[in-house]
């Protein structure tokens, strides 16, 4: 592994590139956690009523956070860095120079967790003039930070697919098979208490049922000590998947 | 005189790039096959070969992208590997496909390459005005990648691979694809580089333009150098100095060859063509004349006809 703070340069290129489509972005990454907050918080919200002592929307939107976390995060180091490598071959003129291929794969994995916090970000915001509040101004911070940390997690899950992706519909697999699958599954929507046990067991391999776990926990200010395994399962998952995801990249990038 | 003093030039001058036993193999697929050869700080030296000789291969692990299958590759006294960032800090690449980011403006392009080799920002900008003038794209400065025309990208690629101010410079097929008019404004800029003193290493599958730049070149064919050395001597040993191409059909071989066979250094029939190739052509076209063949060229023998007889004139795939 041939790290460097070439890093940050990789990662430069991308911000000074990003500001042609950043309306767009902001758009696309809006919606459909927006259409979550609507249908099932506002729509379904009004059934359900209070949970757990506090409105409905007060479980939802930490979970909606992480989840728009995971997906733009998921879909810039899919199809974003696909183009990048495939179409622009952008990647082979940054490792000719100075630029080591593990620098530029490390510098697209921080992008992809810098376009999740965008929009988990964004959608803070959109909770908070919908008055739905952190506990308070420190769990925003813990928030953000946690929201960079399970970005750098969903980005390199995202380049170990990316590292065999024959063409673009290799990603529908991923997102049909992985992603989608763990939105429902892992407590974003409801608590997963009422599954069958099997199902319970399955939600604790998906990584984002930890995430959502942490999100709430922080949103609400409700600690517990489970949430030392959470945290450690993502750690550990996260650590193996980075060096996973740029050791497979390496190997697609230098022949 | 002229090999007096190119013994004299190698002699004074060292290696800057020295392979020895070079091998690349992707899979069972043999793309570089044992080659050796030393390329002199200083002079443009061209590898030559149709598609899939293993030029680019070659190139490509000179400047650090593609690792070494066997043999050893010493650049600037280090040892080739895809983790030597030195090599690459020294090495401008004018890459073969157009590698440019779209998402970005001429002048972003450079600007973020020179942080990728840590030029400071003043000095960046200071470059980056200089080469956008050598390579005439000024104007062109805040137009995006896709406004440019063909021409105007390889010379943006161009401006690229100079950033870093390179002592080598590696051209992988500069001028595939432009019009005449590109073309020799590429060419004009690399023999201005050469005249600064900085190493040029040029692939290509056109003859005239390894005419055009090289001091030496050698010629590859499925991985492996067949000939090597400076062009014109090339022809001169392998050819000789003039070509005479008669179009005639294969039946009429024996009387042509009885007739005019004598006064040429050597022959070969390719298709509905027989090459015959001389030292000096006068007595040949004489006869020529006498035999009454009309359809017959004469010309100076060049690159191309070595490189044809080396690699063979039929097709290859």
């Amino acid at each position: 592994m041939n790290f460097s703070y070439r890093i940050v340069y990789v990662f430069w290129r991308n911000l000074v590139s990003y500001k042609r489509f950043v309306l767009t972005t902001f758009l696309a990454s809006l919606i459909q956690p927006l259409f979550y907050l609507i249908t099932f918080g506002i729509g379904m919200g009004a059934y359900i009523g209070y949970f757990g002592g506090k409105p409905y929307l007060y479980f939802l939107v930490p979970g909606v956070l992480i989840t728009s976390v995971m997906m733009t995060a998921s879909f810039e180091c899919m199809y974003g860095t696909f183009v990048k490598m495939v179409h622009e071959k952008l990647y082979d003129s940054l490792i000719a120079t100075p630029v080591s291929a593990e620098d530029a794969v490390a510098g697209d994995i921080a992008w992809g967790a810098f376009r999740g916090l965008v929009s988990g970000g964004l959608m803070m915001i959109v909770a908070i003039f919908m008055g739905i509040l952190p506990v308070s101004p420190l769990s925003v911070v813990l928030l953000i930070l946690l929201m960079v940390f399970v970005g750098i997690l969903f980005s390199s899950l995202a380049m170990i697919v990316t590292s065999f992706a024959p063409n673009f519909d290799f990603f529908n697999y991923y997102s049909e098979l992985v992603i989608t699958p763990m939105l429902f599954f892992s407590g974003v929507f409801f608590p997963l208490d009422k599954f069958p046990g099997w199902m319970k067991t399955l939600s604790l391999f998906m990584p984002l049922t930890h995430a959502v776990a942490i999100s709430r926990a922080i949103f609400l200010g409700e600690y517990t000590r489970g949430l030392i395994f959470n945290f450690l399962v993502i750690f550990v998952l996260e650590a193996a998947a980075f060096l996973i995801g740029v050791k497979l990249m390496k190997k697609r990038l230098i022949k | 005189m002229e090999s007096a003093i190119m013994s004299l030039r190698q002699s004074i001058m060292k290696p800057i790039i020295t392979a020895r036993k070079l091998c690349k193999k992707y899979g069972k697929f043999k793309a570089v096959d044992r080659i050796s050869f030393e390329i002199m700080e200083g002079e443009c030296f061209g590898f030559l070969g149709p598609n899939g000789a293993g030029k680019t291969s070659t190139v490509r692990m000179i400047h650090c992208v593609s690792p070494l299958t066997s043999g050893t590759l010493t650049v600037q006294d280090t040892a080739a590997h895809v983790d030597n960032r030195t090599i690459k800090q020294h090495t401008g690449v004018i890459p073969q496909e157009i590698t440019l980011d779209n998402d970005l403006t001429v002048s972003e392009n450079l600007r973020v390459f020179a942080h990728f080799f840590d030029i400071p920002g003043q000095e960046a900008g200071k470059r980056i005005a200089e080469l956008l003038k050598f390579v005439e794209l000024e104007k062109k400065r805040d137009s995006r990648i896709d406004q440019l025309s063909t021409g105007m990208k390889r010379r943006l690629l161009i401006a690229r691979a100079l950033l870093n101010k390179p002592r080598i410079i590696i051209a992988d097929e500069p001028t595939t694809g432009l019009d005449p008019q590109a073309r020799h404004l590429i060419w004009q800029r690399l023999r201005q580089l050469k005249s600064q003193g900085v190493t040029l290493i040029l692939t290509t599958q056109y003859m005239e333009e390894a005419q055009q730049l090289c001091d030496r070149i050698v010629i590859m064919h499925q991985g492996r150098i067949l000939k090597g050395g400076v062009p014109m001597r090339l022809i001169a040993e392998e050819i000789g100095r003039e070509v005479t191409e008669i179009r005639a059909g294969a039946d009429q071989d024996e009387k042509l060859l009885a007739a005019l066979g004598p006064l040429a250094s050597g022959h070969e029939r390719v298709g509905d063509t027989l090459y015959f190739y001389c030292g000096d052509g006068r007595p040949l076209m004489k006869k020529v004349l006498e035999l009454d063949l009309p359809d017959t060229v004469h010309r100076p023998a060049s690159l191309e006809d070595v490189f044809l007889k080396l690699t063979g004139r039929s097709l290859i795939e």
